[in-house]
């Protein structure tokens, strides 16, 4: 597979996942594209439009509740990340945080990470290759992996922050 | 051309079973132009949704496997009764337009 056509892959993936698309069904709007590529040799680009405008034909409408269920642990992401961080560096500094001892800050960002954890396991279903069977997308151990390494670096950006600038 | 598509699309898998670059060829070798992928796929999405055809994917010989579509009976019931509407419609219009090279 070239460069451009995996690229392609990516982007209809994720227009697609935006749009609402369940997996099976990206799985083989993807599928189509690769194999008829594969058979015309033409850039998928070229042959299907923009993958952000290929996938606006498929799209799906959320419902107010689904809407809701990704707003709230963007936002919980955010607060999370911010008493992390406000927590590490009062720890550093050994001063408290919002009045409250800086471990105990840390702690509410950590707690605070598993509902977001949940939420984006649970909405970030691997999509199948109906041709092989095969995920085509990071399961969710590798997504889990992926978010809290984001975390850790974030923690740790603060932590030589902090003890730089003390 | 945009309008018969999803009739002329039908009218090819009703011959054989086929897949979508096949059939994007066989369009072109009937004059009718050349069908872009993304404007091909929605199509066959399409009649698979209306169950016209039903679809499979199969092993190629070192590909990445194809998709193929196959007529269902409703399908070629369907293009059965709008080929009829089709070909009525093209003989009412037909009457109305001048003959090539006539000078109206």
């Amino acid at each position: 597979m070239t460069t451009s056509t995996d690229t392609y892959r990516r982007e209809l993936v994720q227009a697609l996942r935006a749009g609402n698309v369940p997996p099976e069904r990206i799985g083989e709007i993807v599928a189509e594209v690769e194999s008829h590529v594969a058979d015309t040799g033409e850039d998928p680009r070229e042959a299907f439009g923009p993958a952000r405008d290929y996938a606006a034909g498929f799209r799906r409408p959320r419902s107010r509740a689904s809407v809701a269920a990704s707003v709230a642990p963007t936002l919980l992401c955010a607060l999370s990340g911010f008493f992390v961080a406000v927590g590490i560096i009062g720890l550093v500094d050994g001063e408290p945080a919002f009045g409250l001892p800086a471990w105990v800050v840390l702690a509410a960002g950590l707690v605070l990470w598993i509902p977001v954890l949940v939420s984006v396991l649970r909405q970030s279903v691997p999509v199948p290759d109906p041709r092989t069977g095969r995920w085509i997308t990071a399961g969710p151990a590798v997504t889990a992996v992926g978010m809290s390494g984001a975390l850790v670096a974030i923690a740790v950006a603060c932590w030589g922050l902090a003890v730089l600038t003390s | 051309m945009r309008a018969t598509l999803p009739l002329t699309v039908l009218a090819v898998v009703a011959e054989e079973e086929t897949y979508g670059y096949a059939i994007a060829q066989r369009l072109q070798a009937a004059g009718l132009g050349a069908v872009k992928g993304g404007t091909l796929y929605p199509v066959l999405n399409r009649l698979e949704q209306d169950e016209l055809v039903t679809s499979s994917w199969r092993e190629g010989a070192g590909g990445p496997g194809r998709k193929f579509f196959t007529v269902t009976p409703h399908g070629r019931a369907h293009l059965a009764e709008r080929a009829a509407a089709w070909h009525t419609f093209t003989e009412r219009a037909a009457g109305l337009l001048p003959s090539v090279g006539s000078p109206r």
